[in-house]
């Protein structure tokens, strides 16, 4: 009753906010990646395309912490079901000619399925070898692309057709960016849920959990299968905005990449891979182009900043932003940063 | 009224046998001990029949359903909560979070309208001495072990078991938990304690259970256990008869 009399206090613009999980300051945020590749030095093509990648990584990284940040699985084999999401949407387009529109929605599913049987197969299994599990089921889902030619044209690549006919980047970053805030909403909405202290208690304290009354069964299945259709849905739009797809793009380092934007945005938070992915690909992407003599220097830079992060922040960006940047005396900036109070 | 009961409960790890046919029962309302020497097998006891460590042979009547080999999280939805030896926290959650679990998800039959208040009540209730945003890490043993009790209690349970809940504490702090083991028995809650600290053993147990090598060696009111030859060998050994030399009594044993 209270929380329901607090909330029709809001005016409409914080109530959508809370809808979304947003704060103001996140609101702000997006506002600026929407114009941004509008002005000057960020509308050229190649640059929006590294928006685009970042994006991609954002919205991975959120669905990837929605599982090793909630319920302590690390799933290595994320990108591979990313993977699976693509080829089920391209093949689909490519052999029954539906709209790539429909395909993604349907590679999502079959990810989701996926999901749902690898929550169930890693059951019995803790931590680390859950996630070994994971792993093993990612590359399982490599070596059948590779090897399945008829199919997926293994290592030659399959063509895929386009979101849009036209050759600018510009729709697929709004898409993108869309799918992004789509992730992040439903992810946030769901751990602000009950659901949220069930997956955070099994994560932290399996023993403690079940003699709470929750059933861990469920829950990690939940966990795994909405965690995995949020990337079948990204795999989806890989396939039709990069309009090729190898099994390449299934690789663990890929997986990598992911979990390194995520843990140094900060476990658990969700927010902060989505926001440490945008300058950090951008950086990435500016040491690879610039140092192109050295190969795989962006890896070792991965690497780095990773081992740095857990030995000095483990909490990432997002613990930090929280312990310096969440109390601030100006009462602008505390309603920027915090919103207004809903409970 | 039975609240919980035992028929030749046992439990086998491989070749080695922990829990060897315990029958026992416990009555509603009633404060009983289970006590025992060191690996006994008192705890084995406790996880089966909570069911963190299923039974291998013999039935648990819990309200007088057959609950044998149930998921411990069953067992919480049907009234049985337990607090644990070395507490369990979930480390990055905070306080009030750590109860909240319990009584959001421990009462799926018995549902509680706010459950934020609800821990709140429960954390004021075993007295934590914290503010309810303090994350669990930071906590010390003695804070833990409130804060494990608290999380027992959120899910209103009909049957509380505690495991050690006393190990470790100061002689003051004997007395509060003495004091807040009787206030939850008040609230009309049933409680099995494992406990060693025999002043407290005796201060607020009505009847004991003495368990050694994973078998049953005494039942009873607390007095009389108390008293029990058996049970006084098992944790001191066997006193020596006098007119016995030791190289005469350790001949005979080995005859």
């Amino acid at each position: 009753m209270q929380t329901t009399k607090a909330k029709s206090e809001l005016n409409l613009f914080d109530r959508v906010l809370d809808l979304l999980s947003l704060k103001p300051l996140g609101a702000i945020g997006l506002v600026i990646l929407v114009i941004l590749p509008l002005v000057p030095p960020f509308n050229q093509e190649y640059l929006i395309r590294w928006l685009c990648a970042a994006a991609l990584i954002a919205a991975a990284s959120v669905s990837f912490d929605f599982t090793a940040g909630f319920i302590n699985i690390v799933n290595f084999g994320y990108y591979a079901i990313v993977g699976l999401g693509g080829y089920t949407s391209a093949i689909l387009v490519d052999r029954f000619g539906i709209s790539p529109w429909i395909g993604i929605f349907v590679g999502a599913l079959s990810a989701g399925l996926l999901g749902f049987f690898l929550g169930i197969v890693t059951l019995r299994l803790r931590g680390i070898f859950a996630a070994v599990m994971a792993w093993f089921m990612g590359l399982a889902l490599m070596g059948l692309a590779t090897k399945a030619v008829w199919l997926t044209r293994g290592s030659l690549g399959l063509r895929v057709e386009r979101l849009f006919d036209s050759p600018s980047n510009l729709p697929y970053y709004y898409v993108i960016l869309a799918m992004m805030l789509v992730t992040y909403v439903i992810t946030k909405g769901v751990t602000r849920s009950d659901m949220g202290l069930a997956f955070k208690a099994i994560g932290q304290n399996m023993d403690a959990a079940r003699t709470s009354g929750i059933n861990p069964v469920y829950y990690r299945i939940v966990n795994f299968t909405l965690s995995c259709t949020l990337a079948g849905l990204l795999g989806g739009f890989y396939a039709h905005y990069y309009g090729i797809l190898t099994p390449e793009m299934m690789h663990t380092s890929k997986t990598v990449e992911v979990l390194a934007v995520a843990y140094i945005g900060g476990r658990g938070s969700l927010w902060g891979g989505a926001v440490v992915a945008f300058p950090f690909i951008y950086a990435m992407e500016m040491v690879r182009s610039s140092l192109s003599n050295l190969p795989g220097l962006n890896l070792i830079l991965y690497g780095l900043l990773l081992i740095l992060v857990m030995i000095y922040y483990s909490g990432g960006f997002a613990a930090f932003f929280q312990q310096h940047f969440s109390k601030p005396k100006n009462i602008i900036l505390y309603y920027l940063v915090n919103g207004k109070k809903t409970a | 009224m039975k609240i919980l009961e035992t028929q030749e409960l046992s439990k086998q790890f491989g070749g080695l046998i922990a829990v060897n046919k315990v029958s026992m029962h416990v009555k509603e309302g009633d404060i009983v001990g289970l006590i025992g020497p060191n690996g006994a097998g008192k705890t084995t006891f406790l996880n089966a029949v909570a069911g963190l460590n299923p039974p291998t042979g013999g039935r648990v009547l819990f309200l007088g359903e057959d609950t044998t080999g149930f998921t411990p999280e069953k067992m919480c939805h049907r009234g049985l909560s337990r607090s644990f030896q070395i507490p369990r926290p979930y480390p990055k959650m905070t306080a009030l979070e750590t109860v909240l679990t319990s009584a959001i998800f421990g009462n799926r039959l018995r549902k509680v309208k706010d459950p934020v208040a609800h821990s709140r009540k429960m954390l004021s209730f075993v007295e934590f001495p914290m503010a309810e945003e303090t994350i669990t890490e930071s906590l010390n043993t003695l804070q833990l072990k409130r804060l494990d009790l608290a999380r027992a209690l959120a899910s209103n349970p009909r049957l509380l078991f505690l495991d050690e809940l006393a190990a470790g504490l100061t002689e003051g702090e004997l007395g509060d938990i003495m004091t807040l083991i009787r206030k939850i028995r008040d609230q009309g809650i049933t409680i099995l304690m494992v406990e060693h600290i025999m002043q407290l053993i005796m201060s607020v147990c009505e009847r004991l259970v003495c368990i050694q090598f994973g078998n049953k060696i005494a039942e009873g009111p607390t007095e009389e256990v108390a008293r029990d030859p058996t049970v006084t060998e098992a944790y001191l050994g066997r006193q020596k008869k006098k007119e016995c030399s030791p190289d005469t009594h350790a001949g005979a044993q080995v005859g």
